[in-house]
Protein backbone atom coordinates (compact mmCIF):
# COMPACT_ATOMS: atom_id res chain seq x y z
CA UNK A 1 0.00 0.00 0.00
CA UNK A 2 1.81 3.47 -0.82
CA UNK A 3 1.12 5.99 1.28
CA UNK A 4 -0.43 9.50 0.82
CA UNK A 5 2.46 11.88 -0.14
CA UNK A 6 2.64 14.31 2.81
CA UNK A 7 0.25 17.78 2.21
CA UNK A 8 2.38 20.79 1.98
CA UNK A 9 1.20 24.35 2.44
CA UNK A 10 4.44 27.09 0.78
CA UNK A 11 4.43 30.43 1.70
CA UNK A 12 6.46 33.17 0.40
CA UNK A 13 6.30 36.65 -1.20
CA UNK A 14 8.00 35.85 -3.97
CA UNK A 15 6.64 34.21 -6.86
CA UNK A 16 9.80 33.00 -8.70
CA UNK A 17 11.04 31.48 -5.30
CA UNK A 18 7.81 29.93 -4.67
CA UNK A 19 7.65 28.01 -7.98
CA UNK A 20 11.59 27.13 -7.70
CA UNK A 21 10.81 25.40 -4.56
CA UNK A 22 7.00 23.61 -6.28
CA UNK A 23 8.67 22.21 -8.81
CA UNK A 24 11.61 20.42 -6.51
CA UNK A 25 9.22 19.29 -4.21
CA UNK A 26 6.36 17.99 -6.46
CA UNK A 27 9.35 16.00 -8.04
CA UNK A 28 9.55 13.58 -4.68
CA UNK A 29 7.26 11.30 -4.61
CA UNK A 30 6.82 11.20 -0.83
CA UNK A 31 5.74 15.24 -1.04
CA UNK A 32 3.41 17.05 -2.95
CA UNK A 33 2.62 20.92 -2.06
CA UNK A 34 -1.21 21.05 -1.80
CA UNK A 35 -1.71 25.08 -1.03
CA UNK A 36 0.29 28.44 -1.63
CA UNK A 37 0.34 31.48 -0.40
CA UNK A 38 2.12 34.80 -0.61
CA UNK A 39 2.08 35.94 2.99
CA UNK A 40 0.97 34.89 6.47
CA UNK A 41 -2.46 35.92 6.18
CA UNK A 42 -2.82 34.12 3.06
CA UNK A 43 -1.46 30.99 4.53
CA UNK A 44 -3.72 31.01 7.34
CA UNK A 45 -6.73 30.99 5.33
CA UNK A 46 -5.36 28.33 3.59
CA UNK A 47 -5.17 25.96 6.10
CA UNK A 48 -9.17 26.80 6.77
CA UNK A 49 -9.56 25.20 3.47
CA UNK A 50 -6.82 22.77 2.52
CA UNK A 51 -5.95 20.32 5.07
CA UNK A 52 -2.09 19.96 5.11
CA UNK A 53 0.33 18.23 7.26
CA UNK A 54 3.70 20.90 6.56
CA UNK A 55 3.70 24.09 6.28
CA UNK A 56 6.90 25.84 4.66
CA UNK A 57 6.62 29.49 5.79
CA UNK A 58 9.16 32.35 5.00
CA UNK A 59 9.89 34.70 7.51
CA UNK A 60 9.77 37.70 5.60
CA UNK A 61 6.66 38.30 4.41
CA UNK A 62 4.23 41.49 4.33
CA UNK A 63 1.30 41.65 6.21
CA UNK A 64 1.90 39.17 8.74
CA UNK A 65 5.23 37.75 8.94
CA UNK A 66 6.18 34.02 8.82
CA UNK A 67 7.20 34.02 12.97
CA UNK A 68 3.63 35.59 13.54
CA UNK A 69 1.79 33.12 10.87
CA UNK A 70 3.62 30.03 13.11
CA UNK A 71 2.14 31.39 16.34
CA UNK A 72 -1.31 31.60 14.86
CA UNK A 73 -0.78 27.75 13.11
CA UNK A 74 0.55 26.54 16.29
CA UNK A 75 -2.59 28.00 17.98
CA UNK A 76 -5.18 26.76 16.07
CA UNK A 77 -3.92 24.20 13.67
CA UNK A 78 -1.47 21.99 16.39
CA UNK A 79 -0.93 19.08 14.31
CA UNK A 80 0.95 20.79 11.15
CA UNK A 81 4.63 21.01 11.46
CA UNK A 82 6.08 23.83 10.18
CA UNK A 83 9.37 24.41 8.87
CA UNK A 84 10.78 28.34 8.56
CA UNK A 85 12.48 29.34 5.42
CA UNK A 86 14.71 32.13 5.86
CA UNK A 87 17.61 34.58 4.13
CA UNK A 88 18.77 34.94 7.92
CA UNK A 89 21.35 33.29 9.03
CA UNK A 90 21.35 34.28 12.67
CA UNK A 91 20.50 32.23 15.31
CA UNK A 92 18.43 34.82 17.17
CA UNK A 93 15.90 33.73 14.18
CA UNK A 94 16.24 30.39 14.57
CA UNK A 95 15.49 30.04 18.49
CA UNK A 96 12.43 32.48 18.05
CA UNK A 97 11.11 30.14 15.41
CA UNK A 98 11.50 27.41 17.59
CA UNK A 99 9.39 29.44 20.64
CA UNK A 100 7.21 29.68 17.93
CA UNK A 101 6.53 26.37 17.06
CA UNK A 102 8.66 25.77 14.31
CA UNK A 103 10.58 22.34 13.80
CA UNK A 104 13.08 23.19 11.70
CA UNK A 105 14.75 26.12 10.06
CA UNK A 106 16.29 26.65 6.30
CA UNK A 107 18.65 28.82 5.28
CA UNK A 108 17.21 29.24 1.30
CA UNK A 109 21.19 29.67 0.00
CA UNK A 110 20.97 26.03 1.21
CA UNK A 111 17.64 25.54 0.74
CA UNK A 112 18.40 23.55 -2.55
CA UNK A 113 20.82 20.75 -0.43
CA UNK A 114 18.82 20.70 2.75
CA UNK A 115 15.01 21.39 2.14
CA UNK A 116 13.77 18.03 1.46
CA UNK A 117 15.59 16.71 4.12
CA UNK A 118 14.52 19.32 5.95
CA UNK A 119 10.65 18.39 5.08
CA UNK A 120 11.31 14.48 5.85
CA UNK A 121 12.85 15.33 9.63
CA UNK A 122 10.09 17.59 10.02
CA UNK A 123 7.10 15.19 8.74
CA UNK A 124 8.98 12.46 11.55
CA UNK A 125 9.00 15.16 14.32
CA UNK A 126 13.05 15.69 14.52
CA UNK A 127 14.35 18.95 14.64
CA UNK A 128 16.18 20.21 12.02
CA UNK A 129 18.66 22.98 12.48
CA UNK A 130 21.06 24.42 10.42
CA UNK A 131 24.58 24.34 10.74
CA UNK A 132 24.89 27.77 12.15
CA UNK A 133 22.61 26.88 14.81
CA UNK A 134 24.23 24.02 15.56
CA UNK A 135 27.24 26.29 15.98
CA UNK A 136 25.85 28.39 18.36
CA UNK A 137 24.49 25.78 20.40
CA UNK A 138 28.11 24.21 20.59
CA UNK A 139 30.20 27.57 21.18
CA UNK A 140 27.67 28.62 23.78
CA UNK A 141 27.34 25.24 25.75
CA UNK A 142 31.74 24.97 25.48
CA UNK A 143 31.61 28.61 26.55
CA UNK A 144 29.62 27.33 29.83
CA UNK A 145 31.87 24.44 30.23
CA UNK A 146 35.30 26.86 30.14
CA UNK A 147 33.56 28.87 32.79
CA UNK A 148 32.81 26.12 34.88
CA UNK A 149 29.17 26.11 34.76
CA UNK A 150 27.90 22.72 35.84
CA UNK A 151 27.05 20.71 32.76
CA UNK A 152 25.20 16.80 32.65
CA UNK A 153 27.64 14.86 31.81
CA UNK A 154 28.24 13.16 28.24
CA UNK A 155 30.33 10.95 26.84
CA UNK A 156 31.83 12.18 23.47
CA UNK A 157 34.18 9.92 20.95
CA UNK A 158 36.94 11.02 20.38
CA UNK A 159 36.00 11.59 16.45
CA UNK A 160 32.98 13.85 18.02
CA UNK A 161 35.69 15.88 20.17
CA UNK A 162 37.64 16.97 17.53
CA UNK A 163 34.44 17.64 15.39
CA UNK A 164 33.21 19.71 18.89
CA UNK A 165 36.11 21.82 18.66
CA UNK A 166 36.58 22.44 15.22
CA UNK A 167 32.55 23.62 15.26
CA UNK A 168 32.79 25.66 17.96
CA UNK A 169 35.79 27.04 15.99
CA UNK A 170 33.65 28.52 13.37
CA UNK A 171 34.79 25.67 10.69
CA UNK A 172 32.31 25.10 7.87
CA UNK A 173 31.05 21.69 7.47
CA UNK A 174 33.45 21.76 4.32
CA UNK A 175 36.66 22.25 6.17
CA UNK A 176 35.59 20.18 8.70
CA UNK A 177 35.33 17.10 6.17
CA UNK A 178 38.84 18.08 4.57
CA UNK A 179 40.80 18.56 7.98
CA UNK A 180 39.02 15.32 8.97
CA UNK A 181 39.46 13.36 5.50
CA UNK A 182 36.05 12.47 5.94
CA UNK A 183 32.71 13.55 3.86
CA UNK A 184 30.12 16.65 4.50
CA UNK A 185 27.62 14.18 5.07
CA UNK A 186 29.61 12.21 7.46
CA UNK A 187 30.07 15.93 9.42
CA UNK A 188 26.60 16.64 9.18
CA UNK A 189 25.69 13.25 11.34
CA UNK A 190 28.40 13.55 13.87
CA UNK A 191 26.85 16.96 14.63
CA UNK A 192 23.67 15.42 14.94
CA UNK A 193 24.75 13.13 17.37
CA UNK A 194 26.56 15.66 19.28
CA UNK A 195 23.68 17.45 19.65
CA UNK A 196 21.71 14.77 21.07
CA UNK A 197 24.16 13.62 23.46
CA UNK A 198 24.42 16.90 24.54
CA UNK A 199 20.42 16.65 25.05
CA UNK A 200 18.87 19.19 22.53
CA UNK A 201 17.60 16.58 20.56
CA UNK A 202 14.13 17.61 20.01
CA UNK A 203 12.67 21.41 19.65
CA UNK A 204 11.23 21.85 23.33
CA UNK A 205 15.21 20.63 24.62
CA UNK A 206 16.68 22.83 22.24
CA UNK A 207 14.02 25.87 23.29
CA UNK A 208 14.05 25.36 27.08
CA UNK A 209 18.35 25.35 26.34
CA UNK A 210 18.34 28.64 24.67
CA UNK A 211 16.21 30.50 26.89
CA UNK A 212 18.20 29.01 30.26
CA UNK A 213 21.65 30.61 28.34
CA UNK A 214 19.99 34.15 27.78
CA UNK A 215 20.63 33.00 24.05
CA UNK A 216 16.34 34.19 24.25
CA UNK A 217 14.18 35.76 26.39
CA UNK A 218 11.55 33.35 27.73
CA UNK B 1 35.59 108.16 24.01
CA UNK B 2 34.41 107.80 20.15
CA UNK B 3 34.40 103.82 20.90
CA UNK B 4 32.03 104.80 23.99
CA UNK B 5 30.07 106.89 21.70
CA UNK B 6 29.44 104.37 19.21
CA UNK B 7 28.92 101.99 21.92
CA UNK B 8 25.85 104.24 23.40
CA UNK B 9 24.79 105.31 20.37
CA UNK B 10 23.98 101.27 19.33
CA UNK B 11 22.00 100.89 23.08
CA UNK B 12 20.31 103.87 22.76
CA UNK B 13 16.88 102.83 22.55
CA UNK B 14 17.22 99.67 24.06
CA UNK B 15 15.57 99.79 27.33
CA UNK B 16 17.56 96.27 28.92
CA UNK B 17 21.04 95.98 27.12
CA UNK B 18 23.11 93.11 27.93
CA UNK B 19 26.18 95.09 29.15
CA UNK B 20 23.63 97.86 29.86
CA UNK B 21 24.55 97.26 33.94
CA UNK B 22 27.96 97.40 33.45
CA UNK B 23 28.10 100.62 30.86
CA UNK B 24 26.07 102.37 33.88
CA UNK B 25 28.42 100.93 36.44
CA UNK B 26 32.03 101.60 34.94
CA UNK B 27 29.93 105.19 33.23
CA UNK B 28 29.82 106.22 36.87
CA UNK B 29 32.89 104.34 38.41
CA UNK B 30 34.55 106.93 36.24
CA UNK B 31 31.85 109.72 37.16
CA UNK B 32 32.64 109.24 40.69
CA UNK B 33 36.13 109.27 40.17
CA UNK B 34 36.41 112.66 37.89
CA UNK B 35 34.02 114.51 39.76
CA UNK B 36 36.16 113.89 43.49
CA UNK B 37 38.61 114.44 41.28
CA UNK B 38 37.15 118.18 40.42
CA UNK B 39 36.34 118.47 43.86
CA UNK B 40 39.09 117.67 45.29
CA UNK B 41 41.13 120.71 42.65
CA UNK B 42 38.21 123.03 43.59
CA UNK B 43 38.52 122.47 47.32
CA UNK B 44 41.47 122.45 48.43
CA UNK B 45 44.40 124.64 48.89
CA UNK B 46 46.49 123.47 45.95
CA UNK B 47 45.83 125.91 42.71
CA UNK B 48 46.68 125.66 39.77
CA UNK B 49 48.08 128.86 37.58
CA UNK B 50 47.34 130.02 34.28
CA UNK B 51 51.30 128.49 33.60
CA UNK B 52 52.08 125.91 35.59
CA UNK B 53 54.27 126.22 38.65
CA UNK B 54 56.90 123.73 39.37
CA UNK B 55 55.47 122.98 42.78
CA UNK B 56 51.96 122.42 41.38
CA UNK B 57 53.25 119.88 39.42
CA UNK B 58 53.75 116.55 41.95
CA UNK B 59 49.91 117.72 42.88
CA UNK B 60 49.03 117.02 39.86
CA UNK B 61 51.04 114.37 39.10
CA UNK B 62 50.08 112.50 42.51
CA UNK B 63 45.98 113.60 41.81
CA UNK B 64 46.08 111.58 38.04
CA UNK B 65 47.89 108.54 39.33
CA UNK B 66 45.45 108.74 42.32
CA UNK B 67 42.17 108.91 39.74
CA UNK B 68 44.64 106.42 37.34
CA UNK B 69 44.59 103.59 40.09
CA UNK B 70 41.12 103.98 41.47
CA UNK B 71 39.82 103.77 37.72
CA UNK B 72 41.62 100.83 37.06
CA UNK B 73 40.77 98.95 40.10
CA UNK B 74 37.37 99.79 40.16
CA UNK B 75 37.06 98.62 36.30
CA UNK B 76 38.91 95.02 36.81
CA UNK B 77 36.52 94.10 39.15
CA UNK B 78 33.95 94.60 37.28
CA UNK B 79 35.16 93.27 33.92
CA UNK B 80 36.43 89.85 35.17
CA UNK B 81 33.25 88.22 34.55
CA UNK B 82 33.77 88.77 30.60
CA UNK B 83 37.28 86.67 30.78
CA UNK B 84 35.28 84.01 32.89
CA UNK B 85 32.47 84.32 30.12
CA UNK B 86 35.26 84.29 27.16
CA UNK B 87 37.36 81.26 28.52
CA UNK B 88 33.96 79.52 28.69
CA UNK B 89 33.30 80.20 25.44
CA UNK B 90 36.12 78.70 24.35
CA UNK B 91 35.37 75.15 26.31
CA UNK B 92 32.29 74.70 24.09
CA UNK B 93 32.47 71.52 21.85
CA UNK B 94 29.36 71.07 20.22
CA UNK B 95 29.48 67.30 19.93
CA UNK B 96 29.26 67.52 24.03
CA UNK B 97 27.13 69.03 26.20
CA UNK B 98 28.24 72.26 27.76
CA UNK B 99 28.32 72.93 30.94
CA UNK B 100 25.90 76.28 31.37
CA UNK B 101 27.50 79.53 33.41
CA UNK B 102 26.51 79.85 36.58
CA UNK B 103 24.99 83.32 36.35
CA UNK B 104 23.64 83.98 39.64
CA UNK B 105 26.76 86.11 41.57
CA UNK B 106 27.70 88.06 38.46
CA UNK B 107 25.17 90.76 38.58
CA UNK B 108 26.39 92.74 35.68
CA UNK B 109 26.71 90.36 33.22
CA UNK B 110 23.55 88.52 34.14
CA UNK B 111 21.72 89.82 31.54
CA UNK B 112 24.90 88.66 29.16
CA UNK B 113 25.40 85.15 30.38
CA UNK B 114 21.67 84.32 30.43
CA UNK B 115 21.91 85.44 26.74
CA UNK B 116 24.89 83.20 26.09
CA UNK B 117 23.16 79.75 28.10
CA UNK B 118 20.53 80.94 25.59
CA UNK B 119 22.34 80.71 22.67
CA UNK B 120 24.07 77.61 24.06
CA UNK B 121 20.95 75.85 24.25
CA UNK B 122 19.73 77.00 20.67
CA UNK B 123 22.87 75.45 19.23
CA UNK B 124 22.85 72.09 20.90
CA UNK B 125 19.20 71.87 19.66
CA UNK B 126 20.09 72.76 16.28
CA UNK B 127 22.56 70.21 16.09
CA UNK B 128 20.94 67.41 17.24
CA UNK B 129 18.27 68.33 15.01
CA UNK B 130 20.35 68.44 12.10
CA UNK B 131 22.17 65.50 13.21
CA UNK B 132 18.81 63.90 13.31
CA UNK B 133 17.86 64.37 10.02
CA UNK B 134 21.49 62.88 8.57
CA UNK B 135 21.61 59.94 10.86
CA UNK B 136 17.59 59.87 9.46
CA UNK B 137 18.83 60.04 6.09
CA UNK B 138 21.68 57.23 6.64
CA UNK B 139 19.58 55.15 8.08
CA UNK B 140 16.46 55.25 5.40
CA UNK B 141 19.21 55.04 2.34
CA UNK B 142 20.56 52.15 4.58
CA UNK B 143 17.13 50.66 4.95
CA UNK B 144 16.67 50.92 1.48
CA UNK B 145 19.46 49.75 0.07
CA UNK B 146 19.21 46.60 2.05
CA UNK B 147 15.44 45.63 1.15
CA UNK B 148 16.74 45.85 -2.47
CA UNK B 149 19.42 43.10 -1.96
CA UNK B 150 17.69 41.29 0.03
CA UNK B 151 14.13 41.31 -2.00
CA UNK B 152 15.51 41.58 -4.98
CA UNK B 153 19.35 40.38 -5.25
CA UNK B 154 18.84 37.59 -2.83
CA UNK B 155 15.77 36.22 -3.93
CA UNK B 156 17.03 36.15 -8.13
CA UNK B 157 20.17 34.14 -6.44
CA UNK B 158 17.97 31.72 -4.69
CA UNK B 159 16.20 31.12 -7.85
CA UNK B 160 18.91 30.83 -9.25
CA UNK B 161 19.89 27.97 -6.84
CA UNK B 162 17.28 26.24 -6.98
CA UNK B 163 16.64 26.12 -10.94
CA UNK B 164 20.61 24.71 -10.63
CA UNK B 165 19.54 22.08 -8.20
CA UNK B 166 17.03 20.73 -10.76
CA UNK B 167 19.72 20.91 -13.70
CA UNK B 168 21.53 18.43 -11.51
CA UNK B 169 19.31 15.87 -10.85
CA UNK B 170 18.49 15.51 -14.06
CA UNK B 171 22.13 16.28 -15.66
CA UNK B 172 24.28 13.49 -17.05
CA UNK B 173 27.38 12.84 -14.75
CA UNK B 174 30.21 14.49 -16.38
CA UNK B 175 28.15 17.86 -16.53
CA UNK B 176 27.62 17.42 -12.52
CA UNK B 177 30.80 18.69 -11.84
CA UNK B 178 30.38 22.36 -13.73
CA UNK B 179 26.99 22.81 -12.22
CA UNK B 180 28.27 21.78 -8.36
CA UNK B 181 30.61 24.65 -8.95
CA UNK B 182 27.85 27.11 -10.50
CA UNK B 183 26.08 26.22 -7.42
CA UNK B 184 28.57 27.08 -4.67
CA UNK B 185 29.69 30.45 -6.65
CA UNK B 186 25.73 30.96 -6.13
CA UNK B 187 25.70 30.64 -2.83
CA UNK B 188 28.38 32.62 -1.90
CA UNK B 189 26.95 35.70 -3.60
CA UNK B 190 24.04 34.80 -1.78
CA UNK B 191 26.02 34.33 1.83
CA UNK B 192 28.01 37.50 0.61
CA UNK B 193 24.56 39.74 -0.42
CA UNK B 194 22.90 38.75 2.96
CA UNK B 195 25.92 39.77 4.88
CA UNK B 196 25.80 42.97 3.44
CA UNK B 197 22.23 43.53 3.96
CA UNK B 198 22.42 42.87 7.52
CA UNK B 199 24.72 45.03 8.22
CA UNK B 200 23.24 47.99 6.71
CA UNK B 201 19.84 47.07 8.48
CA UNK B 202 19.55 44.56 11.51
CA UNK B 203 16.41 43.06 10.73
CA UNK B 204 17.16 41.19 14.05
CA UNK B 205 16.82 44.30 15.93
CA UNK B 206 13.54 45.31 14.42
CA UNK B 207 11.70 41.74 14.57
CA UNK B 208 13.30 40.81 17.69
CA UNK B 209 14.91 43.40 19.52
CA UNK B 210 17.32 45.24 21.45
CA UNK B 211 18.32 42.08 23.44
CA UNK B 212 18.36 39.30 20.93
CA UNK B 213 19.96 41.83 18.30
CA UNK B 214 23.34 42.28 21.23
CA UNK B 215 23.43 38.46 21.33
CA UNK B 216 23.41 38.45 17.35
CA UNK B 217 25.95 41.28 17.33
CA UNK B 218 28.19 39.42 19.81
CA UNK B 219 28.12 35.86 17.92
CA UNK B 220 29.22 37.89 14.67
CA UNK B 221 31.98 39.22 16.48
CA UNK B 222 32.69 35.55 18.45
CA UNK B 223 33.04 34.62 15.13
CA UNK B 224 35.22 36.98 13.51
CA UNK B 225 37.63 37.07 16.21
CA UNK B 226 37.36 34.31 17.69
CA UNK B 227 37.06 35.95 20.81
CA UNK B 228 34.36 35.17 23.45
CA UNK B 229 31.80 37.80 24.59
CA UNK B 230 30.71 37.54 28.23
CA UNK B 231 27.10 39.10 28.04
CA UNK B 232 25.08 40.03 30.73
CA UNK B 233 22.02 40.95 28.98
CA UNK B 234 18.87 42.06 31.25
CA UNK B 235 16.50 39.14 30.66
CA UNK B 236 13.38 41.08 30.80
CA UNK B 237 13.50 44.11 28.90
CA UNK B 238 10.34 45.66 27.35
CA UNK B 239 10.36 46.75 23.63
CA UNK B 240 11.72 50.76 23.48
CA UNK B 241 11.53 53.50 21.25
CA UNK B 242 13.11 52.48 17.85
CA UNK B 243 15.30 55.07 18.20
CA UNK B 244 17.00 54.57 21.58
CA UNK B 245 17.21 51.06 20.31
CA UNK B 246 18.83 51.73 17.39
CA UNK B 247 21.31 53.87 18.90
CA UNK B 248 22.06 51.41 21.14
CA UNK B 249 22.67 48.81 18.85
CA UNK B 250 24.78 51.23 16.23
CA UNK B 251 26.87 52.05 19.40
CA UNK B 252 27.46 48.43 20.40
CA UNK B 253 28.32 47.34 16.56
CA UNK B 254 30.89 50.54 16.42
CA UNK B 255 32.17 49.59 19.41
CA UNK B 256 32.75 45.86 18.75
CA UNK B 257 34.42 46.75 15.32
CA UNK B 258 36.47 48.88 16.86
CA UNK B 259 37.50 46.07 19.61
CA UNK B 260 38.38 43.95 16.53
CA UNK B 261 40.12 46.08 14.02
CA UNK B 262 42.57 47.54 16.81
CA UNK B 263 42.25 46.30 20.21
CA UNK B 264 44.29 42.63 20.39
CA UNK B 265 41.81 41.99 22.96
CA UNK B 266 41.46 38.68 25.12
CA UNK B 267 38.60 39.54 27.32
CA UNK B 268 35.52 41.54 25.89
CA UNK B 269 32.21 42.11 27.96
CA UNK B 270 28.72 44.28 27.37
CA UNK B 271 26.28 44.24 29.61
CA UNK B 272 22.86 46.14 29.07
CA UNK B 273 20.43 47.15 32.12
CA UNK B 274 17.69 48.49 32.56
CA UNK B 275 15.90 50.77 35.34
CA UNK B 276 12.57 52.69 35.34
CA UNK B 277 14.31 55.69 34.52
CA UNK B 278 18.00 55.45 32.54
CA UNK B 279 19.12 52.25 30.37
CA UNK B 280 23.00 51.49 30.51
CA UNK B 281 25.03 49.79 27.53
CA UNK B 282 28.60 48.77 28.43
CA UNK B 283 31.00 47.66 25.80
CA UNK B 284 34.58 46.95 27.80
CA UNK B 285 37.50 44.86 26.57
CA UNK B 286 41.12 44.98 27.96
CA UNK B 287 42.94 45.54 24.84
CA UNK B 288 45.61 48.27 24.05
CA UNK B 289 43.82 51.01 24.57
CA UNK B 290 44.26 54.45 23.24
CA UNK B 291 40.64 55.53 21.61
CA UNK B 292 40.28 58.37 23.04
CA UNK B 293 40.88 60.88 19.99
CA UNK B 294 37.89 61.14 17.85
CA UNK B 295 38.07 59.26 14.35
CA UNK B 296 34.68 59.14 12.29
CA UNK B 297 33.45 55.95 14.13
CA UNK B 298 33.62 57.80 18.17
CA UNK B 299 32.07 60.90 16.73
CA UNK B 300 29.46 59.45 14.87
CA UNK B 301 28.77 57.65 18.28
CA UNK B 302 28.60 61.08 19.96
CA UNK B 303 26.46 62.12 17.82
CA UNK B 304 23.74 59.58 18.07
CA UNK B 305 23.91 59.67 21.44
CA UNK B 306 22.78 63.24 21.50
CA UNK B 307 20.16 62.27 19.60
CA UNK B 308 18.55 60.52 22.27
CA UNK B 309 19.72 62.89 25.14
CA UNK B 310 22.40 59.90 26.39
CA UNK B 311 25.75 60.33 27.97
CA UNK B 312 28.40 58.35 26.11
CA UNK B 313 31.39 58.02 28.55
CA UNK B 314 35.09 56.51 26.79
CA UNK B 315 37.65 55.47 29.30
CA UNK B 316 40.33 54.51 27.24
CA UNK B 317 44.34 53.65 28.61
CA UNK B 318 46.69 51.08 27.87
CA UNK B 319 46.75 49.43 30.92
CA UNK B 320 43.12 48.87 31.56
CA UNK B 321 41.68 48.55 28.44
CA UNK B 322 38.74 50.15 26.66
CA UNK B 323 35.35 50.97 28.52
CA UNK B 324 32.14 52.40 26.32
CA UNK B 325 29.38 53.41 28.54
CA UNK B 326 26.05 54.56 26.86
CA UNK B 327 23.76 56.05 29.43
CA UNK B 328 20.18 56.68 27.56
CA UNK B 329 17.25 58.48 29.85
CA UNK B 330 13.78 55.96 29.12
CA UNK B 331 10.26 55.64 29.86
CA UNK B 332 10.29 52.19 30.36
CA UNK B 333 6.89 50.45 29.58
CA UNK B 334 6.00 47.85 32.18
CA UNK B 335 3.95 46.09 29.88
CA UNK B 336 5.69 42.96 29.14
CA UNK B 337 6.55 42.08 25.01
Amino acid sequence: MTRQPARILLADDHAMVRSGLRLILDAEPDLQVVAEAANGYEAIAALTHTPADLAILDIAMPRMTGLQAAREITRSHPHVKILILSMYDNEQYFFEALKAGASGYVLKSVADRDLLEACRATLRGEPFLYAGAVTALIRDYLHRARHGESLPATILTPREEEILKLIAEGDTTREIGNTLSISAKTVDRHRANILKKLGLRDRLALTRYAIRSGLIEP
Amino acid sequence: MNRRAAVVDRFRGQARTPAGALFWRVFVINGLVFTIGTLALALSPATVSTHIRLTEIPVLVVGLAAILAANALLLRSSLAPLDQLASSMSRVDPPRRSDRIDDRGTGDLRHLIASFNAMLDRLETERTSASGSALAAQEAERARIARELHDEIGQSLTVALLALKRAVDKAPTGLRGDLHNAQDAVRGSLDEVSGIARRLRPDVLEDLGLHSALNALCSEFTQATGVDVVKHLDAHLARLDPNIELVCYRVAQEALTNVARHAKADKVRVDLHATDEHLTLRIADDGTGGVVTAGAGITGMRERALLVDATLTIDSSSSEGTQIRLIVPVHVQSRPR
